[in-house]
Formats: structure tokens, sequence, C-alpha cells
């Protein structure tokens, strides 16, 4: 017997630890807790076997059966048979046999004598101090990513002359540093083409890059920038970025009938690409996100903003799962915000203080709970967006979200009664009778406003009473996800005493996306999960009461520790952390832009630097704690951010900053001497070469065929759909069925924040090129482009091809490749040549 | 203008004066070098080289395949105490007997109910599991679980994660292939937060033309010739271009990528295309988009693809929530049929040794009523099984409680069953890691052990 334990104890890694105390609270008693206290412990008034393991002396006095542990003897410990299922009379837990590991530790803690803790009398169970001790605040706050962030002065290079702005300096005097050369600047015709793509995802046209090269005046290639800062592509390209950061979706990952997909999420995205546009400062742009509802002079244009978190992925909550089941699929919805916020806006991967404090990071979990509480305090609902006043507002949102959830459970008992079906009718007739009596208060909108009258009307469940007929509205798993459509539900003709529903045409159109004045939000409002009805678990939503959360070791529900109220985080708070107004929203936001503005800004311009050139300063731009990379070059990260903040956190300053630098001008062909000794270049001894991203490379085909529709904003289109020749940006999002073609070219699933895409190189991607009706569709209307003339003209071919390299690549064809084209079209058509063209590397390349 | 070039003049400006030999064989070796670059395994000595994974979706009924239980019979209608304390999903009343016969079977002996004629006979082939158990009782969070370890929609898939550690053996084709009547079933075969290269391809397997099944596979303007042609002009525009800019990874690899989707495409055509089975093999799988999956599976793993999983779907047929025996009747015969013609086929051909082939559901069903006569969900004791590389046929292992409730011998978790698939083909779950968001992640999360007494 003992050898075999010998042997448990080699196969894990549990050796190096000390058995302590702290090995008991890491080791032991979460698995007492999680596995045993339920049937033993002190607060039962039957223990199972007289068994109590909640108390030091309960566990050494044993059960009816005698002892159970010896200190210092395994062997003589029943326990451990109980535990490793080799006791034939005795096997706990019943539920299933624990881990070798965790029988592991039962074994080693046992060996050392048992060492435990625990006071009597019996304590509650409070596990929240069990949760794993984690890294010291105090010590924490030296990390780099954490200090203020000043302007660095400029250092000493040796090639003065190579500088054009202060980023230089840093960059050159790594690189001499390194004894590398950077690289001649690139050519103009690339420089322009590389510009055009960075900010307005496009190339330029033949006639541009013809323009461009006639302008002799020194400043030619930053009055070039500057239009293009200006142009009204640039929103659309940089706003796209954001939406990665944001994990813009319009639907849910299950889409189903408590998740459906959100039919105003197209408004937030265009609130991205104006904001953008605008150059609106980046402090104030995420503040809005977070909080718009909550900041003063804030227009309600501006309420578009929410959809960052009125957008943000939802599981499906089956309201006949056991109290438990729903809080955890609750407990997982918040965790995605706190993720996409932490991540996303602090590059602090605080979601991994969930289960137990933090590894690597300050973060304990105390801090997560105590943001996870600001988003069980936030609950999504449409809010319109035409004038309204704010009590009007509020109600409306609560009655929209609670009859949304009434709609859903009444529809649910009828259309799936089981096998009590009295009951769920009576069910289904009561919700319906609170939807309607909703309604029924709101009846003053229906002459102020009557658009959001008609949208919660369409809410009331359309049932007859129960008893009269039975199948009168289809299942609640057949497919009405949408509640907010009255289609499958109006199947059932409404009973004669009520009023039929407005006769409003729905506004709906294309794949979900509805233009009603409404946009998908969030407000203040804290929710409880309500298990009283053991056959159907209901929610409580109480508006304006922020709920704090009680830290759950593990991310057990079923066992909550002590109480985190809402607040920030402390390794980043100065002062008092924690959230008194509301949700804690503002607070919120407020506090990433004062307490934390070092870091928030070093992660925004990490990413902006990492756009421009490929690679970001910090290669784990999500992460900047210990376990993410340093920054290659820190003072240069420091300086550019201070002064982006001096600059009132303007993204346009910063692009200019950066576009002007020489760094940036470079020419990024490979070099032996570069390669040799900074192959992942590093130090930017170059600029890094890369692969169109799947919004630039498709809307440059389309710009080629001269097919391109420049129409900006408005509800998402189907990039399927063949006549979609709008930018990518307005195609449609999914997180449930993400389109062939932005999946195929690495678009980031929307499920989660991501922190950059992963450009690759597949062999499907290339199916799509050679075979795909979007791409012939391109060929075709190219060649009738150029080669539109008098039909008895005589074809001249050269011609014809000069035409489309012009529109393709914006040059003209050299010798080599006129003879190749004029070769090739002996035997073949122009509309193949087109789509030889238009597969060819130099159009998806992005020197 | 009179073209100065001949088709032979142009190949042999693209290759530099090789002459005849042609693009395609010039870059012949390069297919070599087109191996993705994650790879971490194996770490020790496999008894597989492919998984096969074919998945009932909607939770299958262990109590009326392969879990006997005589004891629904004596206390039908009822419900003992020792079924109080499960949580059903929805409302459920006594517990429903199964009215299928089940018959001792093979060398074995092993029951099956008369459900499952065919998979009777292949039994001393199988290892039938009776004590898994899961943690999540909704479909979409179990089908999460069971695909990925983990409720959440985000974590790769086991696909995703083998062909991360392991690869691809054949470069014409993705390594990890998912068959599935329509449907993007959630994005069960994910990539998650690995490279996209071990994301799951999706093709339709209720279509029989390849062409049917797979995206823009087939140029439906240009035969064979003229797209070599076509390529072999963009090659050159690519050589020219490459020539200009420098050698380059990127461009380097795209001209890669182009000549395996060209062959690809003439590969998938013939691999994916069962019209080119015999009819007597064709029979014996059957005609269901079902059968089509598993002989595709066959046909897949053949040719070196890594992982195939098979969807019996759409939707979740096997979600039977009422008038069970009814709809068992209907559906059992060709999932029997097609899943025993696979393990039949893949012995006789030898595959069998090498081949992990995984059986199973995103749960079980309750021994109690659901409607009169459906069961409900069942997260706490259900039966899957196992067959080939390197699991012992004919055999069982562990048990569940009287009534089928509850795995109470030999409990298998689903972390312990993606464990056990991972060491046949020779991964230890423990270091298939991958740095992300800041921390290792593992397919078994921090749980999971090999079930080694069913390895041989």
């Amino acid at each position: 017997m003992m050898k075999f334990w010998v042997l448990l104890l080699v196969a894990v890694p549990l050796r190096a630890q000390p058995v302590n105390t702290e090995f008991f609270e890491k080791e032991i008693r979460p698995v007492l807790v999680n596995k045993c206290y339920g049937c033993h412990s002190s607060k039962l008034k039957a223990p199972m076997g007289g068994l109590v393991l909640d108390t030091r002396s309960g566990l050494r006095r044993g059960g009816n059966g005698g002892t159970i542990v010896v200190p210092g003897d395994p062997k003589a410990s029943r326990l451990l048979g109980a535990l490793s299922y080799t006791d034939a009379q005795l096997r706990m837990p019943p539920t299933g046999k624990l881990t070798g590991r965790e029988i592991a530790a039962f074994a080693q803690w046992i060996e050392a004598g048992a060492p435990d803790p625990r006071e009597d009398p019996p304590e509650a169970a409070t596990p929240a101090t069990t949760a794993g001790k984690g890294m010291d605040i105090d010590s924490g706050r030296k990390w780099w990513a954490f200090q203020p962030v000043r302007e660095m002065p400029e250092p000493s290079v040796k090639d003065a002359a190579w500088r054009r702005t202060k980023i230089d300096s840093f960059v050159l005097s790594k690189l001499e540093a390194s004894r590398l050369k950077p690289s001649a600047p690139a050519d103009s015709t690339t420089l322009m083409r590389r510009a055009y793509l960075d900010l307005t995802g496009l190339k330029p046209s033949y006639e541009e890059v013809e323009a461009f090269l006639q302008d002799r005046a020194p400043d030619a290639y930053e009055r070039l920038v500057d239009r293009l800062l200006a142009s009204p592509r640039y929103g659309e390209r940089w706003g796209r970025y954001w939406l990665d950061v944001a994990r813009y979706a319009e639907d849910n990952p299950t889409s189903e009938a408590t998740n459906p997909p959100y039919p105003f999420a197209w408004r937030y995205r265009d609130w991205v690409i104006e904001a953008v546009s605008h150059d609106m400062p980046y402090d104030r742009f995420v503040k809005l996100q977070l909080a718009a509802d909550q900041m003063p002079g804030v227009s309600r244009q501006d309420l578009r903003a929410l959809g960052y978190l009125g957008t943000g992925p939802v599981y499906h909550k089956d309201a006949r799962l056991s109290k438990d089941v729903i809080e955890t699929l609750f407990t997982d919805d918040w965790d995605e915000r706190v993720d996409a916020v932490s991540r996303g806006l602090l590059g602090l991967t605080v979601a991994c203080a969930r289960c137990h404090d933090h590894k690597f990071d300050p973060i304990p979990t105390r801090d997560y709970y105590g943001l996870a509480g600001v988003f069980a305090s936030t609950v999504q609902a449409p809010r319109p967006l035409n004038d309204v006043d704010p009590e009007t507002e509020k109600r409306f949102m609560a009655a929209a979200q609670r009859m949304f959830f009434l709609n859903y459970a009444s529809n649910l008992m009828r259309g799936e009664p089981g096998t009590k079906p009295e009951e769920s009718f009576q069910k289904a007739d009561k919700y319906k009778a609170e939807c309607e009596s909703i309604l029924a208060g709101m009846e003053p909108l229906q002459d102020s406003h009557p658009e959001m009258y008609t949208y919660l009307s369409r809410m009331v469940p359309r049932q007859r009473p129960a008893g009269q007929v039975a199948q009168a509205v289809p299942p609640a798993n057949a497919p009405p996800p949408d509640p907010l459509s009255a289609g499958t539900q109006a199947k059932a003709p409404a009973p004669p005493q009520q009023p039929p529903p407005p006769a409003q045409p729905r506004p709906r159109q294309r794949g979900g996306s509805s233009t009603e004045p409404f946009t998908n939000s969030v407000f203040d409002a804290g929710l409880w999960v309500d298990g009283s009805d053991p056959d159907l678990t209901t929610l409580d939503t109480k508006p304006g009461v922020p709920r704090d959360l009680h830290i759950l070791p593990h991310g057990n529900v079923a066992t909550p520790g002590d109480l985190a109220p809402r607040r920030f985080l402390a390794v980043l708070a100065k002062g008092d952390p924690v959230f008194h107004q509301g949700s804690g929203r503002l607070e919120l936001a407020d506090r990433i832009f004062s307490d934390a503005a070092p870091l928030a800004a070093r992660v925004i311009v990490n990413r902006v630097w990492g756009w421009h050139f490929g690679k970001p300063l910090v290669a784990t731009p999500s992460d900047f704690g210990t376990q993410g990379e340093k920054p290659t070059h820190p003072e240069l990260l420091d300086d550019l951010t201070a002064r982006f903040m001096a600059h009132g956190w303007s993204l346009k300053w910063l692009h200019r900053e950066i576009m002007l630098s020489a760094t940036y001008r470079q020419s990024s062909k490979p070099r032996e001497d570069g390669l040799q000794s900074d192959a992942t270049n590093h130090l930017l001894w170059r600029m890094n070469p890369r692969r169109l991203d799947v919004e630039a490379y498709r809307d440059s085909l389309l710009e080629a065929a001269g097919a391109l529709d420049a129409a900006a904003g408005g509800p998402s289109t189907d990039l399927d759909l063949e006549n979609n020749t709008r930018r990518t940006v307005y195609g449609r999002v999914s997180r449930s069925n993400l389109n062939t073609l932005l999946r195929l070219y690495d678009f980031p699933s929307a499920n989660l924040h991501s922190p950059e895409r992963e450009l690759t190189t597949t062999p499907l991607q290339q199916l799509f090129v050679m075979n795909s009706p979007f791409i012939q569709s391109q060929a075709n209307t190219l060649v009738k482009l150029v080669d539109a003339k008098p039909a008895d003209a005589a074809p001249d071919r050269s011609a014809t091809v000069r035409a489309m390299y012009r529109r393709v690549l914006a040059r003209d064809p050299s010798a080599k490749e006129l003879d190749l084209a004029i070769s090739y079209l002996s035997g073949a058509t122009l509309q193949q040549y087109a789509q030889a063209l238009l597969s060819s590397n130099e159009v998806i390349f992005w020197p | 203008m009179i073209s100065r070039y001949s088709r032979r003049d142009l190949i042999r400006s693209l290759c530099g004066g090789l002459g005849s030999i042609g693009l395609a064989g010039m870059l012949a070796d390069e297919q070599a070098r087109a191996a993705p670059v994650h790879t971490v395994g194996p770490h020790f000595q496999p008894t597989a080289k492919h998984n096969i994974f074919l998945f009932l979706v909607g939770g299958p009924s262990q109590l009326d395949m392969f879990d006997p239980k005589p004891a629904l019979q004596k206390y039908a209608g009822q419900r003992p105490p020792s079924t109080a304390g499960f949580r059903t999903e929805r409302v459920t009343g006594g517990l429903l007997p199964s009215p299928f016969e089940f018959k001792r079977h093979g060398q074995s002996g092993i029951e099956v109910s008369e459900l499952l004629p065919n998979l009777a006979k292949s039994i001393d082939d199988i290892c039938v599991i009776r004590s898994m158990y899961t943690f999540n009782p909704t479909h979409t969070p179990a089908r999460n679980l069971f695909h990925s370890g983990n409720i959440a929609a985000t974590r790769p898939s086991m696909g995703a994660w083998i062909s991360y550690g392991l690869g691809s053996e054949n470069q014409n084709l993705p390594g990890f292939v998912v068959l599935s009547p329509g449907g993007d079933g959630g994005g069960l075969w994910r990539a998650g937060f690995l490279p996209s290269e071990h994301q799951g391809t999706q093709f339709n397997d209720a279509a029989n033309e390849p062409d049917k099944m797979i995206r823009y596979l087939q140029n439906n303007q240009l035969d064979q010739q003229q797209q070599r042609r076509q390529l072999d002009l963009v090659q050159a525009l690519n050589r020219e271009h490459e020539q200009s800019f420098g050698a380059d990874e990127f461009l380097d690899g795209r001209i890669r990528a182009m000549e395996t989707a060209y062959r690809m495409q003439f590969e998938a055509l013939d691999v994916f295309d069962l019209r080119k089975e015999p009819d007597a093999i064709r029979e014996e799988y059957g005609h269901t988009p079902f059968a089509n999956g598993c002989l595709l599976a066959r046909r897949l793993v053949e040719r070196g693809v890594r992982t195939v999983h098979v969807y019996y779907g759409p939707g979740q047929p096997w979600d039977d929530h009422k008038a069970i025996n009814k709809e068992l009747r209907g559906r059992c015969p060709d999932m029997d049929q097609a899943s025993a013609a696979l393990i039949r086929d893949l012995k006789q051909r030898g595959l069998l040794q090498e081949t992990a082939v995984v059986w199973g559901g995103e749960f079980g069903r309750t021994p109690v009523s659901e409607s009169g006569d459906g069961r409900d969900h069942n997260p706490y004791g259900f039966t899957m099984w196992m067959a080939g590389g390197g699991v012992k046929g004919g055999m069982t292992y562990g048990a569940t409680d009287e009534f089928g409730f509850q795995a109470v011998d030999k409990p298998v978790s689903i972390h312990d069953l993606h464990a056990t698939v991972l060491h046949q083909l020779g991964i230890d779950h423990e270091k298939l890691t991958y740095r992300y968001a800041g921390r290792d992640f593992r397919l078994t999360d921090v749980y999971g052990e090999v079930v080694k007494d069913i390895l041989a």
C-alpha cells in the first residue's frame, strides 16, 4: 500500500511544495469544501456517518466507523482508501473519484502530520481566503507598465541626418548599438501605397500615384498624410481596428431564445467609425463606450457608444436549468466583460483571477469580483435614440428588459408545458398578464413616442389563454430566436377581446439589422437569479440597484466566499478603490483614465504602433503583465505615450508622428545583414512587409474592378450576396456563423477580445482566389471597364493590358510582364487574364 | 500582335532554363516545407495516428442501446428514493423501461440492444464505456465541453489541439476535417486561440459530390489544362514580383499554397467523390448523410488526414424528449449500419489498429420519463464507445447505478476521455499546452486521467 502512495507522489508535481498551512489552504481545504461539506458539515442536523469535516476536531475524531485520519501515517488512514476507491466498503466522494493529483495531495498532507489551521468552533465555509494567495500588491506596483510615463530625453545618434522625428532617434540608437543600418527610404510609389493602405485601407489610383510623383514640394508626403487623415475612408479603416479590440459582432455565439441577434449593433459600428473619423480624444472615446449614459452633456447620438457593452456576447440561458447553472452562465457573461475591458483597455489578464488570485500578476480574486460586480449591475436593453426625458427612457429600458424575459418564459411554458401542463399554462398566463400590465403602464407613450410603444407591444406574448388552443404557439426551441420579431408568434390568431398589435410594417431589413430608432445598449440594474421555483428559474432585475458579488473560489457559484464590493484594481488604484455610484461604470471609466492613465495610454499607443508597422513594440498587446513580452523600445514607448497624452489623446496626432518618421518611411525589402542579425526585425532595420488584411484585400479588389460602393454607414449586409459591393467593414459580422471569406482570411472570432490578428497563408484561401464567383465577377467587371470601346475598333491587347495594370496595380507593366500577358492572351480570354492579374501576389502584398 | 512565346517558352522562362520539368515539378520539393510549423508532439510512441469522432448530436440514449437495466422494468413508473437526488432539466416522471431486447454478442458476450444488430456483430472490436459523465445538462455548453473541455464557446476543439500537436500527414488536405450536413454547429471545430491553420474545415456530407461539399473547390470556367496555364502565368508574375522585391516568407508561402490548392482540387475531387467507391462497400455503409460521413472518414484517414469528426445531424436529432422508442426505431438503423461498416472496413484495410474511433453524444438520457414517453438529458452517467488505435475490443468499462442514472463504478469524465484519446495519439495531455492571454492552456485544463485499463 505504501508503495502505491509513493508511486502516486512521484507521478504528480506536488513535491516541491512544503506541506504547511498554505498547502492545506491550497490543496486540501478547497476539496473538502467542494466535495465533502455537502454531507459532512457540523451545520447539518445529521451529518452522514456521523462524520464532520468542516472542523479540525471533527476531522481528527472521525465518524461512526472510527477515525479516518492518522496524522503521519497515510497507510493507516481510512480516508485515503475511500478517496482512492480502493476500500470496497467506502468510496468517497460518491459523485466521482477525485483526480490523482488531489488524492496524492491528501496522502502527502497526512504524511506530513495533517496540519490543519482551522479553529473550533466550526467556522462558516469561508473559502474566500483559500482562493490561493497571489502577488503582493505593493511590490506589484513596481512593474514597469504601472509606472508613470514621461517624455524621455532624445538619445544621441551618429547618423543625425537620418532622423526626421523624435521616434527615429530611439530606433536609430538601438540599431547603431547593434551595428545595423536602417534601410533606404521606400520609393515614392511604395511609400504612397503604404500610406494609402495604412490610413484608408484602399490603394491609390494610377492618377493619384502620378500626381504624387509629379509633386516635387518638400512637404508633398506630409500633405498626403494630412489629406488621408481627413478622408472619410480613414474612419472606416481605423474604426475597424477598434472593432477587433471591442469584439464587435451582431449576434451571439449561439443566438437562441434568450440571446438573440442584436438588430441595432450596426449603430455602434457607425458610431465608432464617426468618432474615429472626427479624432475624438481616445480617453473620451472609451469612456463613452463604458458609461455614455452617465456622463454629462452627451448627445443622443453618442449613446450609440454603449454598444460596446450592449452587443457583448451572452450565452443562452434555458429557464428550466437550475439556479446554479443559470448563475454560472451569468458569471460567464460577466467574465467576458471583465476580460474584454481588462485585456482590451488595460493590457491586463484580470480574468485569470476568477478562480484564484492571479498567479503572475498582482490581481487578487477580490479585484476580479469587484470588477465583475460592475457588470452584474449592468443589464442589456435597447435604448431609444429619439429625444426622450431621462425618466421615460429608464422606464422604457426596464420594461423592454423585463418584457423580453416574460415573453420568453411565457412562450416556453406554453410551448413546452412538460408533465405539469396545468401549472405551466398558469405560469404562461401569469407572465403574459404581467407583460400586458407593463405595456398598459406605458400607454402614454402611444402619443409621445409611438415607436417606443410599438417596440414594447411586440413583446407581449400572442397566445390564447390557457385551455383554449394548447398548440397555438410553436415550441420555444423552434426558431424564433428573435424576441423582437412578431413573425412567428403572430401565427396564433390573437384572441378577439384583445386589440391586434399596431399594424406597423417592420422597418427591418437585410440579415436582421433594423433601422428603428434604437440602439443596443445597457442600463444600470443589478441582476439576481431566482431559483425559488424548482421548475423554472427566473430573473430578478432591480433597476438602479447595484449588485456586489461574492468571491467564488474555483469559480464555483455554489460556494460563495466573501463579498467583494465593486471596485477598481487595487494595484492601479490611487486611494479608495471602491465604487459608489450606481453600477460603477462611470467610476471605472474615470479610473482607467486617471489612476491607470499611463497604462491605458501605453496600451493604445502600442496597438496603434502595431497596426502601422505590423508588429507592436510590446509583442503581447493585450498582456502588459509579467507573462507578457517587454517592449522592444521601452523609452520610445514611454516617450510617445507621454506626448500622446499631452496632445489630448489624439490618434491623428499619433498617426502623423509615426508616419512622418524615417523609421516608417524605410523600404521593407529584405537585407542580408538585417536578416542575419535580427530576422524578426525587432530593431526595425526595415519596414515589415505584410499581407493585406481581409478588409483591405476585398475592398481593393472591388476598387480595381471599379465596383466599390463608397456609401458610408447603415445596416449591415451579408458579404456573400453577389451584389454586395460595399466596403467590407459594412459586412455582417456573426459570432455563430462567420462569413466564409472573413474566416478564410483570419478575421478574428468575436466571441472574445482579440489581441491581434494572426495572418495566415493557406490553400483554402487560394481556392477562393482561383474559383470563387467573387473573384470571377471582379475579373469580368474589370474587363468591361478597360475594354469599353467600339466593337469595330481593332483590339489593342497591349493597351488593354496596360489599362488593367493601371487599375489593379496603379502602374504600367514592365516589358517582360507585357510579353507574358500577350503570350498568355494568345490562348486565353481577357477575363482569364484579368483573374490571373487579380490573383497575383502583388495585389495582396503590403510592402 | 503575334505571340513571341510558346507555352514551352513560357515554362522555360518560369523555371530559369529547367525546360519541360514545369513549375509543378519544380515546386514538388517545396511541399515538404509547407508543413505547419507549430507542431509539438508526439511525446511518446503512439498507438494511433488518426482520430475519428462519431458524434450523435442531441444525446443518444444509453439505456436503449448499450446499458441494459432490468430494474427499470421492476420499478416502472415509480420514482425510487435513489433517483430522487438527480435534478433533471425538465419535469420528469417515473422510471421508463426500455422496450428493446438486449442480447449477448460475440466472444465477449457484451449485451447490446436489438436496435444495433450491426454494431453487435462488431462488438469484439469495441470497448463500451458505460460510466461516462459530464458537467453540464444543456446542449450547447455540454457540446462545447465535449469538444473543447470547457463550456465556453471559445476554447479550441480537440481536433485543433491534435492538429496543433501532430500536424498533418497530407499537405494536399486539411489536417482536421469536419463532416456535417450543413450548419456551423456553434463553432465546435474552432481553433480558438490556436493558430487558425488548425481549425477544422467543414464539408457538407449531405452531398455525394465533392464540389457540393467544398466551397470554391472547382473552377466552373476553366478545364484543368486552362487552369494550369492560368496558374503558370500567375506564378510567373509572382516570380517576377519576388525578384524585384526580394525573398520573402509570405510571397514564397503564397506561391506554395497556390500549388497545394491547385492539387487539392483534384485530390479532393478524388477523395470526396463517393461515387468512386465500389457498390458493395457503398451498400455496406448505406446511403444517408451519416453513411456518407463514415465512408468519407475512412477515405480521409486512408490519405493521412489526422482528425475527422462526423456529425449525425443536422440539428440535434438524438434529443429524444418525446416518443423515444418510435424515434430510435427510425434513427438507429442507419447510424448502426454506417458506424459498424466503418469499423469493419477500417479493420479489413488494417487501418483500425492505427485509428482511434470514438462514438457518443454530449450526454445520455434519463431513466425517468419525460412527457410520458421521452427521456430528458442525463449528464450524470451515460455510454460512449471506442474502437481501434490501441483500445481493447470486446470489453465494457465502468458501470452506472441500478437504474442507469449515474456513473458509479470507475467513472470516466470528459477530460479523462480527452486525455485517453491524446494518449493513443502519443500526446501527453499535460504537456500539450499553448500560451495564451497570460497562461498555458490545455485541452484538459487541470483535469483528466488516461483510462489505462482500456488500452491494450
